[in-house]
């Protein structure tokens, strides 16, 4: 069946020389909107660069909803040629041996050479294997920064804070100001996991869960995060943070609207927020703790990575390796970089956009890659953990609840520890 | 007894003001710019972008193919809509005269059979039932979208409630006239069924255009979208962090609520004939 | 119950039209002693050894193949520990049972499930049967108020959440501004009974309509002389109602109660959907978007599975337990 298959895709390969009847290859993505577009735009450039291959993208909804509808299309052997997987959905993919080519492997056996040090370091360890081989290419990066109200600060008579201390320092005059000091969108990807990163502490066992899947336990008991959670519903008392859910808008309308000083947004966010804010912004890094040895490390990279997934004809995985590195070319990821906010992966495309003068004219736009090429401590490389989607509910369960004044900071990361263990146990019984 | 009355027309009032304002409220606001919206929030009065609004909503390409416009999607929804409840009533008018006018042998445990299948609606055994139609390859067709529906029996009790009410005589009479069963389908029971028929169909179309999970499940091609999907794409809006399009987003809420309204509005009076007047 | 004579053959004859649904079937059972099946057929029937399951095959596949097969597979894998690819799974017995029904949280989600579906078929029943008299008692305006009434029958559940997301937004929200009127901070999203609040205001307004036309043609169902002979009897308008239109209506209302149970158990889950804004956190949910979130977001298909048996399981003995006890009160008071 799969020789046949074979034939049939060199067959579409040499027939496509000379009658231009091009392989077709589906992408599967979670994204809408603005970045749905600009993944459409990217597509048809692809199609218009070569004759080879037809690439089609299809939103298939949220990146849990990409992710789930991916999964239950192998089960069934529909599967994309190439699907989009978030941050957190990385570990059940990439486990899962057999799902996918390696995007180091798909692009080496396509006759090309891969190298990783083209890619900044942010991006290399996240979505590979413990040998830092590329399992998924990362696509959409982003890392979380901190955006500034500027005539908030000015009004205040404060500079932008490097560090929680510094912050700390500066909320009640911002407050005095008239506006709320700190918002925030998503405090799993800004508060946890790059709480970790930018301070430099272990998140899980087992090497962050990079080194195997049995026993891998999470640690955010840790008594830091544990601190910087006291911290936040302590400002949120005061009046220095204010919490609006765990919808992402809701919380930053509050900044758009000039109410709010500081919004931790992502450095994606820039593009959109160019025309909703009613206020000049800049932007600056995620801050850490200035209290804690050896942090100011870079932060995991956000977003998602595109996995090319097992079970293809080699002509269909051949079209693959050309769009990723039709993908990769300076040109496009500067495109994708200016159209989205979303930062160049390598390091020729921030070149690239350097050279052309970008950051003069768009400063915001260089905090996300600076952070993410800040020095990479031990534990900033990113994790690998299972479930971790369903891991991620827990908390911004227990975190509405710790803001509702239900639960206190110390039991809520109790019930996280205990109840995401368990899915991580649950995970290895399956991956095992 | 004057004020009474009043009283009554007061809590009416209200009613209809707690039943009808949120549409106005949406309708209303998508005649209005997005920034006006962002800006403003909603509004009660119409603003002076009715008509490019909608028309952008219709005829916009929206997709990689560009073959996903509005009209499109509302056309997808129609076939849905239609082909379900033209569907059902076929299989369950069948089914229910089977049941009611037919002594066989099986009768009680298909009839238990066919009445479980209310108990599991679609949501909760949506994996499995994505796994087999992936199996039987019906994905992105219509055929996928619309027959899993029908797998559930509401429309067979409804119609063996019904058929269930019909005179006896008329079957005697039937039989002394020496009229077969498909004669006295065709001829007695098709024709009597009618305002039934009607009601169920109205029900079953606003249920089929309603359907959201299940075809967001099954369309991965664009032009099988249907217009409730559409609502999908209208959150992301919401969740994500670019700049939402209120205005469209109303638009499309809109137009996917105005012919299923249309359907039970126009057909009002057979509608609720038919749900609860059955018996007659 | 009731002291007025002629209710008694009423409630017989009016248990039709409270059969016209699908339950109907035990609806129209007018004697405990006889058993369903014998009501079920005609006593004139055909004879055809082959018709009737020609009748049945169409509708029997479909069942077959898109009710049965994936519903025996779900049972299946609620044994196992599956690799969410498909690569392998483990047979683990009755280990997903014991996972779920020992999670605090799934428990927690249950008793919310049973609250939120008991108030909203409540309110949906009230607020319908007390515009269905209404509208019964008006002359006036007696189409229009009907008509402007029952438009949101049509309405799609998401739609219907998208609606209610933008009547209760933090920053733009009509009714988080009428609540802020009366001292209420009302902050969906955030608080867990605030969500809840508005998660039911928005099911029972979509419920509303359904009930509303049920009710009113029942009250209209009623024959003029026994609304005369009532008058005469009682008085009181209210003392009426409850001794006379009441227990005429009490077929319908048992038919309703089921159909909203239903209803807010299992349709709610696009207004759910919709309103939790794809992030559930520490929102409330149903057992059903539990299943939908475990099993396809998730991607834990041993432990969804179990959790769609265990609702299997809760319909079934709902259902029973609706048809032995309340039916019975109903017919036989």
């Amino acid at each position: 069946m799969i020789r046949k298959f074979t034939m049939t895709g060199l067959a579409l390969v040499f027939s496509a020389t000379s009658s231009f009847a091009a392989t077709n290859i589906s992408w599967w993505h979670g994204m809408a909107g603005r970045n749905g577009e600009v993944i459409n735009e990217i597509a048809t450039k692809f199609n218009a660069s070569q004759t080879a291959c037809a690439l089609t993208p299809v939103s298939k909804g949220t990146y849990e909803e990409a992710l789930a509808s991916g999964i239950a299309a192998f089960r069934s052997g529909e599967q994309p040629n190439i699907l989009q997987v978030f941050d957190a959905g990385a570990a059940t993919i990439i486990n899962a041996k057999g799902a996918v080519i390696p995007a180091e492997d798909l692009i080496n056996n396509a006759g090309y050479t891969f190298d990783r040090e083209a890619f900044i370091d942010g991006v290399r360890y996240f979505y590979a294997d413990s040998d830092g081989k590329f399992v998924g290419m990362p696509f959409n990066s982003s890392a979380p920064i901190m955006y500034i109200n500027d005539e908030a600060l000015k009004k205040a008579g404060v500079e932008a804070p490097k560090t929680w201390e510094e912050f700390e320092a500066a909320a009640p005059k911002l407050k005095a100001a008239g506006f709320i000091p700190l918002v925030q969108s998503q405090l799993t990807w800004q508060f946890t996991e790059n709480f970790f990163s930018r301070n430099n502490i272990q998140f899980a066992t087992n090497n962050n869960g990079y080194d195997s899947v049995t026993d891998t336990q999470l640690k955010v008991t840790d008594p830091n995060l544990i601190m910087m959670f006291d911290k936040l519903k302590a400002w949120a008392d005061e009046g220095y943070f204010a919490f609006y859910g765990a919808g992402w808008n809701d919380n930053q309308k509050m900044f758009e609207e000039n109410k709010a000083a500081l919004w931790i947004g992502s450095s994606g966010s820039f593009g959109g927020l160019q025309k909703t804010a009613q206020m000049p912004f800049s932007a600056t890094f995620l801050p850490y703790w200035g209290s804690i040895k050896g942090a100011g490390t870079s932060s995991f990279i956000g977003g998602a990575a595109l996995f090319a997934m097992a079970g293809k004809p080699e002509a269909e995985n051949k079209c693959v390796a050309d769009f990723f590195q039709f993908l990769t070319s300076p040109e496009i990821q500067v495109f994708y970089h200016k159209a989205t906010g979303y930062v160049a992966i390598t390091k020729a495309a921030y070149e690239l956009a350097k050279k052309e003068g970008y950051y003069n004219e768009k400063p915001v736009a260089e905090v996300g890659i600076q952070q993410l090429m800040l020095p990479a401590g031990e534990w900033s490389k990113g994790y690998r953990l299972g479930f971790y989607p369903q891991i991620r509910e827990i908390m911004e369960r227990e975190y509405g609840r710790i803001f509702a004044g239900e639960v206190s900071v110390k039991d809520a990361f109790d019930t996280i520890e205990k109840e995401g263990n368990e899915l991580l146990a649950r995970f290895a019984k399956t991956a095992g | 007894m004057h004020r009474t009355k009043l009283f009554d027309h007061v809590i009416l009032m209200m009613g209809v003001f707690f039943m009808v304002g949120p549409l106005l409220v949406a309708l209303m606001t998508s005649s209005h710019e997005a920034a006006d919206i962002h800006r403003n929030g909603l509004q009660i009065l119409p603003g002076g972008h009715f008509i490019d609004t909608y028309t952008t909503v219709l005829t916009k390409q929206g997709g990689f193919t560009g073959k996903i416009t509005g009209l499109r999607m509302m056309m997808n929804s129609l076939i849905l809509g239609i082909g379900f409840a033209a569907g059902k009533i076929i299989l369950s008018m069948l089914a229910a005269y089977a049941l009611v006018y037919f002594r066989f042998r099986f009768a009680t445990i298909t009839f238990w059979m066919i009445f479980t299948t209310l108990l599991l609606p679609l949501e909760v055994r949506i994996l499995p039932s994505y796994e087999v139609m992936n199996t039987l390859k019906l994905t992105n067709t219509y055929t996928g979208l619309i027959v899993p529906l029908l797998a559930s029996a509401t429309g067979t009790f409804y119609f063996r409630q019904f058929f269930k009410s019909i005179p006896d005589e008329l079957l005697e009479a039937a039989r002394i006239d020496g009229a077969g069963p498909f004669k006295f389908f065709i001829d007695v029971i098709v024709p009597l069924s009618k305002t039934m028929i009607a009601a169920i169909f109205i029900i079953m179309f606003v249920y089929g255009w309603n359907q959201y999970l299940w075809p967001t499940l099954m369309t991965t091609d664009e032009s099988f979208f249907t217009l409730v999907r559409g609502i999908k794409q209208i959150l992301l809006v919401w969740v994500g962090s670019n700049i939402p399009d209120y205005n469209e987003a109303f638009a499309l809420a809109i137009l996917a609520m105005v012919p299923p309204v249309m359907i039970v509005m126009i057909f009002q009076r057979w509608f609720i004939k038919g749900l609860t007047e059955s018996d007659k | 119950m009731t002291n007025t004579p002629s209710s008694s053959a009423m409630s017989a004859t009016l248990a039709a039209p409270a059969a016209g649904g699908p339950w109907g079937l035990f609806g129209r059972r007018k004697s405990a002693s006889k058993p369903p099946e014998e009501t079920d057929a005609k006593r004139v029937q055909f004879n055809s050894r082959l018709l009737p399951y020609l009748f049945l095959a169409p509708q029997m596949a479909i069942i077959f193949v898109f009710f049965y097969w994936p519903s025996v597979q779900a049972i299946h894998s609620s044994f196992y520990l599956e690799d969410p690819f498909g690569f392998g799974s483990t047979f683990v017995g009755l280990a997903n049972y014991t996972d779920v029904l020992k999670s605090g949280e799934y428990l927690g989600i249950a008793r919310f499930t049973a609250v939120f579906t008991a108030l909203v078929t409540f309110f949906s029943l009230a607020i319908g049967l007390l515009l269905a008299v209404k509208a019964d008692g008006v002359i006036r305006g007696n189409a229009t108020y009907k008509t402007l009434l029952i438009w949101v029958y049509a309405i799609a559940p998401p739609v219907a959440g998208l609606m209610g997301m933008m009547m209760f937004d933090q920053h733009i929200g009509p009714l988080v501004k009428f609540a802020a009127f009366f001292g209420w901070d009302l902050k969906v999203g955030l608080n867990y009974n605030d969500t809840a609040f508005a998660m039911i205001v928005v099911s029972v307004w979509k419920q509303i309509p359904y009930n509303f036309i049920f009710f009113l043609s029942g009250l209209q169902g009623i024959p003029v002389s026994v609304r005369e002979a009532a008058l005469m009897d009682c008085r009181s308008g209210f003392r009426r109602f409850w001794t006379v239109i009441l227990p005429l209506l009490a077929p319908t209302a048992f038919f309703l109660l089921i159909i909203n149970t239903t209803y807010a158990l299992f349709d709610t889950f696009g207004v759910i959907d919709v309103m939790v804004k794809d992030k559930a956190a520490n929102n409330p949910i149903t057992l059903v978007y539990k299943v939908y979130m475990d099993g396809f977001r998730g991607n834990d298909l041993g432990g969804s599975s179990a959790q769609s048996v265990i609702l299997m399981i809760i319909v079934f003995v709902l259902t029973i337990f609706q048809f032995r006890f309340i039916e019975r009160r109903v017919h036989y008071n």
